[in-house]
């Protein structure tokens, strides 16, 4: 069997739920990362806890991208297709991230009783011009499975993928040990690694194909495993937040599991609320006490917490809220990605309210964001917000170790980090609409906050200078922030030219690449991804004028009679006619493949 | 600071914005009087409103204070009782804030039992919307909602906090201060989430509601462990005795028609929220921060 080295590859593994797939990638990835490749993987989750197997949306599974360089997104032409049934696969053809070589390694053990369905799948793969390597399992691996009652088929599928990929058999070995060695009794563990030698060897002795990614020459930084959300989780705890005010809700919940663990012994309390307005409430309540705490939730949440919101805003109380989007509106799909949440999170709330809003378009930003959070909401006694998506809280990412900060005060904040989301630090002597603003406790400053009007000694009044007076402070705070945004970076070489391509959050690492491979072919194209979405840098205009079209690239809907959230808000920003190129509300994260094509597409277009 | 004794004057803010002779009044006097008495200084208590005539209450004391929005005085009460578990809380609600729109904040205020004095200013309608229905309006009352009377039964707030679990539940009106200051006092006393609900008046919506003239139509609750009878009153009403551990006489007088007035139950070995996420920060075994990462390395 001859080995193919390549510097990135993408492949799949898709099961019925609770068969223990993503179990399977996690030790993979591992054993990836302990020797020395960068992965990025992303786990397939159904929005139900047990759908019923053999049924569509029983899907589960892993995707994992493996590559001799740092990866920057799970990109999305998979080369190896590894399905326990013909169902899931069916249902995983559907989304179309396969590339045109694709080999589809299927189990035909369940075939004899579903021979229709088999042939059908069968079919339609090989219509996709994709080639078919149909498999049993072994017939030893299958006795201890029964033995096991149905358990360890992943072991298997893992052995085989393993194999394909020519990671040493003994590195796995020491993996498995190392993820089931206090879970599993030492019999049960032995049967799983039986089941995995034999799925290794299945491949080494029957397969004609096998796959090298080299180990990264780069690099002797450490080197961290992390998910977007527990890297959000810990970065709350080295910004020194000490409050965690909560309700459970997919995809942010994992936030408040992370930190329910560990957050007492950092010197913080973990408070799960009776509903998602409660839940801000009691983080606005820890805050005025002077204490810094955060709340986190998705789509429905955000929309019950918007009174609280425009609250802080008046009171002048700081607030830290995270938004983990989820296609929505409603429940809509809980455990798909979307970036709709935009207008909700900028717009959202009555009155003139002011906020700052983050966004993160990596792990690394999810580290760092809760400290640029508590320095900007402490600053201007105004809500913050942080911007996630599904896809992001849940793909994990080999990086090197962020630095870590142990964050006393918000004032305490690292240049490093300020330059790393584009902004310089405020001034000094920020005007509030209420002089006095000392946390209780303190003698002879009682202080009473309202969402009522009030004038700079905090009495209530609704005279109309006042009100006047109040507005225009808490807008000069945003305008304080928008003044200290630096220029955008862009992407590459391009700074001006025919195309420029602008996305904000999670579609960094896919416009990052594919504006990466335009400009290796030549092609004048520019890139840039906005970290602060709100308010947005002052010389935006002067950067548009640079380039004959602006395009916009967003996982949220859009067509030719709706503008999507980012287009509509850069139009009125910058009077530029801003279209977006890509605007889709599929649920699956944007493949650079997508946006590389739809460039080409619009240049072509801008010519003729 | 001064080392002066505080008295009514420190307390004072602005004048309140309510209606002449408005029960409302009679509640922030008592609760002053009550702050007055035992000398607690307006730095460390904190007073936190909802939204109505009694949400402007926090802005009426020289006191820190938070005057939040319509119903959701609990979950910033509990933010301050987490965040700063050293302060004297108190929550001034009225009867659409605390069992309307905030029902279930209530509901689960009173079952986390964290630490304040939870006052409910009860006048049994919506009074700064202008004369609504409210959930404890009596049934045929006319209003603005329901102008052909009020079509449901109320609901009892006090047989809503005993069923809940209420750690403490008295009940007092806006009429008599030595009640109110008393009752109070055995709130203020007692660790957990202290239910104290006030019969209130409203002269301007509801007049008449309440014969404040008469004493015969309600009764004193009292014990040796409970809140004595108003002074004034106590020779023109029924006094009982009632043991309040007795929780099962206690939802008796709640759901009966005649109005007691007094301590209805208390219960001190509730457990606390608020205690319980204390314990764990005390307990847990302290970790270095600078480490925080250390677990994911590879």
């Amino acid at each position: 069997m001859s080995v193919e080295k390549i510097s990135v590859a993408r492949f799949e593994l898709l099961m019925d739920a609770g068969f223990g797939a993503q179990k399977a990638g996690d030790i993979l990835i591992k054993a990836f990362a302990h020797t020395g490749r960068y992965v990025y993987i992303e786990p397939m989750i159904p929005a139900e806890i047990s759908p019923p197997p053999r049924t569509r949306p029983a899907l589960s599974g892993v995707i994992i991208r493996v590559a001799d360089f740092d990866l920057k997104n799970i990109g999305n032409d998979t080369d190896i297709i590894l399905a326990s049934q013909e169902i899931v696969l069916d249902r995983r053809l559907d989304d179309n991230e396969h590339n045109p070589n694709c080999r589809v390694l299927l189990d035909m053990g369940d075939k004899k009783a579903n021979e229709e369905s088999y042939e059908n799948v069968c079919k339609r793969v090989t219509k996709l011009g994709l080639s078919i390597y149909p498999f049993e399992v072994a017939q030893e691996a299958k006795i201890i499975i029964k033995d096991l009652q149905g358990r360890g088929k992943n072991m298997y599928y893992l052995g085989m993928l393993s194999a394909i990929y020519n990671v040493p058999e003994e590195t796995m070995i020491e993996e498995i040990k190392d993820a089931f060695g206090k879970k599993l009794s030492a019999d049960v563990l032995e049967k799983n690694i039986e089941i995995f030698r034999y799925g290794h060897q299945h491949v080494s002795e029957g397969f004609q194909f096998s796959y090298e990614v080299p180990s990264s020459s780069n690099g002797t930084a450490k080197k961290i495993l992390i998910d977007g959300n527990t890297a959000l989780a810990m970065g709350i705890i080295d910004a020194g937040i000490k409050i965690f005010s909560g309700y459970p809700i997919t995809p942010a919940t994992s936030i408040m599991h992370n930190l329910a663990k560990i957050l007492p012994s950092y010197g913080g309390l973990v408070h799960q609320a009776e509903d998602e307005i409660s839940a801000i409430g009691t983080a606005i309540g820890a805050y005025y006490g002077g204490v810094p705490a955060i709340t986190a939730t998705s789509g429905p949440g955000l929309s019950l917490k918007q009174e609280f919101i425009g609250y802080a805003t008046v009171a002048e109380i700081p607030l830290i809220v995270i938004d983990v989007q989820r296609s929505g509106p409603s429940t809509g799909m809980p455990t798909k990605t979307e970036q709709s949440d935009m207008p909700a999170v900028i717009f959202g709330s009555h009155g003139d309210h002011t906020k700052i809003v983050i966004s993160v378009g990596n792990v690394v930003d999810c580290f760092y964001a809760p400290q640029l959070a508590r320095y900007l909401t402490e600053k201007l006694r105004l809500p913050v917000f942080i911007m996630s998506d599904f896809q992001m809280a849940n793909s994990y990412k080999i990086l090197d170790k962020p630095k870590v900060n142990v964050m006393e005060k918000g004032e305490d904040i690292k240049d490093f980090i300020l330059e790393h989301f584009w902004i310089d630090r405020l001034p000094d002597d920020i005007e509030m609409v209420r002089t006095e603003q000392s946390d209780p406790g303190t003698p002879g400053k009682m202080r009473r906050v309202t969402g009522l009007n009030t004038d700079n000694e905090g009495k209530v009044n609704y005279f109309a200078g006042t009100n006047q007076r109040s507005h225009a402070v808490r807008n000069e705070k945003v305008h304080h922030v928008q003044r200290a945004l630096k220029q955008p970076e862009l992407f590459g070489t391009v700074k001006e030219g025919d195309l420029l391509v602008v996305g904000w959050g999670p579609t960094r690492g896919p416009i990052t690449e594919a504006v990466h491979s335009c400009q290796d072919q030549g092609l004048s194209v520019g890139g840039m991804c906005f970290r602060i979405v709100y308010p947005l840098p002052l010389m935006l205009k002067e950067i548009f004028s640079k380039f004959k079209k602006v395009v916009t690239v967003e996982m949220a809907y859009g067509d030719e009679l709706k503008r999507t959230p980012l287009a509509m808000f850069l139009r009125s920003k910058t009077l530029v006619d801003i279209n977006p190129m890509v605007s889709r509300a599929t649920g699956r994260p944007i493949s650079p493949m997508t946006i590389e094509t739809n460039i080409k597409k619009t240049l072509k277009e801008m010519k003729s | 600071m001064s080392d002066q004794p505080i008295t009514m004057k420190d307390l004072q803010t602005e004048n309140p914005r309510w209606c002449p002779g408005c029960g409302d009044f009679g509640i922030i006097a008592g609760v002053k009087r009550f702050l007055v008495d035992e000398q607690l200084p307006p730095h460390e208590t904190v007073n936190i409103s909802g939204i109505g005539c009694s949400g402007r209450a926090s802005f009426y004391f020289n006191t820190y204070g938070v005057h939040a929005i319509h119903g959701r005085a609990i979950p910033v009460a509990l933010g301050v009782a987490l965040a700063r578990p050293e302060l004297n809380l108190f929550i001034h609600s009225g009867d659409g804030d605390a069992l309307s729109i905030g029902g279930n904040h209530l509901l689960h205020g009173i079952n986390k039992n964290f630490n304040c004095v939870f006052v409910m200013y009860d006048n049994e309608l919506y009074a700064l919307t202008k004369n609504q229905t409210s959930p404890t309006t009596k049934k045929g009352h006319k209003t603005n909602t329901q102008p052909t009377g009020t079509y449901l039964d109320p609901i009892i707030p006090m047989a809503f906090a005993l069923g809940i679990g209420a750690s403490f539940a008295a009940s007092t009106a806006d009429w008599m201060p030595d009640h109110l200051t008393q009752t109070l006092k055995a709130a203020y006393a007692h660790k957990g989430f202290s239910f104290v609900h006030v019969t209130q008046r409203c002269p301007h919506f509801y007049p008449g509601n309440f014969d404040t003239k008469s004493a015969e139509w309600f009764s004193f609750l009292t014990h040796e462990k409970g809140v004595p009878a108003d002074k004034r009153l106590k020779d023109k009403s029924e006094v009982i005795v009632h043991d309040p551990s007795d929780r099962d006489q206690a939802f008796k007088y709640a759901h009966s028609d005649r109005f007691y007035f007094g301590l209805f139950y208390r219960n001190p070995d509730k457990p606390r929220y608020d205690e319980i996420l204390q314990a764990q920060l005390k307990n847990a075994k302290p970790q270095d921060r600078s480490t925080i990462l250390d677990k994911f390395e590879i």
